[in-house]
């Protein structure tokens, strides 16, 4: 099979940009990465996107207009969405069309701007994520969704609110370590501050939710011989899954052991890799409940011993198994519609050895998860810097 | 979805009455709690679907729930969505495993919102909503 590599990977720094359109965001993500990448646009054959940005106004031929400014005839080009799995999504469908030989380098980007409450914005997202008629009569919104799964889960698991807290503040300790961060000059969190902010949804504080913000990045997807000439360790994409199981929270099955189950196990399998070969791990973390989720889902831990293993310190800078050493959604910032591309670019900015003050010394081997929905739609990366 | 980006609502939401979930809410009009069923393999499933999401055929239809339950899980809301649910909180919303084995979404009431537990035994109550009534429920002291 041919061997398919990250050669860039580009974000613009998450924020609150209310005066830029979200179109305004994919020109600024696409002037800072081509400055960086050093490509010319004959050289890209591809290009795949998320939709345009805006929860409320999904523009699904942004592509085309991404085509015009960027002046390029790709052989592949296309509009996705399966929510915070797209970009992973993206890095697979641009794989698949390198190793059948139909394209050569594919530009993979995404833009978003969470809205600001107020503007009817949970009432919109809910009818998007939910039943209209089924579930959204009940008052959920995307935090109570997630709420019902996390006290489930910490039921089965004797999982406390204060191992939920202990993740918050992991995330807290990577953003002081990134500049670009949202939380980078706030100062580290405790335990005691998580449960002394406000209750949003049980079990969730104010401080286990991700931080809402606008942003967008861009990676760069090639065949290996590019992957070298443009990267001088470019990030090679060792195994992916993807599994759909479910598209509803009240949808039959088994609410904690999620579709990460099996797409980390196809991921393993086609990396040929264990957990034990991971050096760090991007972990969507829209809520501090879902990394010790994921830790035992793709295998990390035991079922039942992910809180034990976050309260080690196992996942915090210097840990055994470093996580969202971005800062994750949470302390880095949640932008939306991009918000899976923050764990993919800060995933592979570390195996292509920029990932600044944040660089982990060994990083050989890192596995990227990110869903979709309330954990419906979901992705496994794992990218080396071996073939 | 038909009502998707809409300006904010100040009144509760009411579900929309389609050909596939008019029975569904013919038997909450009635004071029953329909789950719907397939005539052919015999599954059920929460709610109304057009065909059977087990074997595919065409035509489920519906049987009378018995309404008892208990809470698979729950949350309690302390900050509203959106406006129309300001006057709610805190508020419960909770899954329910029907008896029939069923999964289901509704909201837990009148009880205080602390007191809910998972494995809570719950029973059905109707609340009149627009011209719909939507199944809710009530802590089960039968059990």
């Amino acid at each position: 099979m041919r061997d398919v590599t990250i050669a860039g990977a580009f974000e613009v720094p998450p924020r609150r940009y209310r005066e830029h359109t979200s179109f305004d965001l994919f020109r600024m993500i696409l002037k800072g990465a081509l400055a960086e990448w050093n490509v010319r646009p004959r050289e890209i054959d591809g290009l795949l996107t998320t939709t345009g940005g805006d929860v409320t106004g999904h523009d699904t031929y942004i592509h085309g207009r991404l085509i015009s400014e960027l002046g390029i005839k790709p052989a592949l080009a296309e509009t996705m969405n399966l929510g915070g799995a797209s970009h992973q999504a993206m890095v697979n469908r641009a794989a698949m069309a390198i190793r059948e030989g139909r394209a050569n380098a594919v530009i993979c980007i995404s833009a978003g701007k969470m809205m600001r409450p107020g503007l009817g914005a949970a009432e919109i997202m809910v009818r998007a994520i939910c039943d209209p008629n089924l579930e959204a009569p009940y008052g959920p919104w995307i935090a109570a969704l997630y709420g019902l799964v996390a006290t489930k889960f910490m039921a089965e698991r004797g999982v406390e609110a204060r191992d939920l807290a202990r993740v918050a503040v992991s995330a807290r300790k990577w953003a002081l370590l990134h500049p670009e961060a949202r939380q980078h000059g706030a100062g580290p969190i405790t335990i005691e501050n998580v449960l002394a902010s406000r209750m949003v949804v049980t079990p969730f504080h104010y401080l286990d939710c991700s931080l809402p913000s606008d942003g967008g990045g861009a990676v760069l997807v090639t065949r290996a011989d590019l992957g070298h000439k443009w990267a001088r360790q470019p990030a090679f994409v060792r195994g992916y899954g993807e599994y759909h199981p479910r598209g509803a929270v009240s949808d039959a099955g088994d609410l904690i052991e999620t579709g990460a189950v099996l797409a980390g196990r196809k991921a393993f399998a086609e990396a040929k890799l264990t957990p034990a070969d991971i050096d760090a791990a991007q972990l969507y973390d829209a809520f501090s409940s879902t990394p010790l989720m994921l830790l035992e889902n793709l295998g990390f831990c035991k079922p039942g011993d992910a809180a034990r293993f976050v309260r080690s310190g196992a996942i915090d800078p210097g840990g055994s198994l470093p996580v969202n050493t971005y800062g994750g959604l949470m302390s880095y910032g949640h932008t939306g519609e991009s918000s899976g591309m923050s764990l993919l670019v800060a995933g592979a900015r570390q195996i292509l050895g920029i990932a600044g003050p944040t660089q982990i010394e060994r990083a050989r081997n890192v596995l990227i998860h990110a869903y979709g929905g309330i954990m419906f739609y979901h992705t496994t990366t794992i990218l080396g810097v071996e073939p | 979805m038909n009502q998707a980006a809409a300006a904010p609502s100040a009144s509760l939401p009411v579900p929309d009455i389609d050909d596939v979930n008019r029975p569904y809410f013919a038997g909450t009009a009635v004071g029953e709690l329909r789950i719907c069923h397939c005539p052919r393999c015999d599954a059920l499933f929460r709610f109304a679907h057009a065909c059977c999401p087990n074997c595919w055929f065409q035509n489920p239809d519906f049987v009378v729930s018995s309404g008892r339950g208990e809470v698979e899980t729950f949350t309690v809301v302390h900050q509203a969505p959106y406006e129309s649910f300001t006057n709610k909180i805190p508020y419960v919303i909770a899954l329910i495993q029907l008896s029939e084995g069923v999964r289901m979404m509704s909201n837990i009431v009148g009880c205080d919102p602390d007191s809910v537990q998972i494995g809570m035994p719950v029973k059905v109550t109707f609340e009149k909503r627009g011209a719909v009534h939507l199944p809710m429920f009530i802590p089960d002291s039968r059990v």
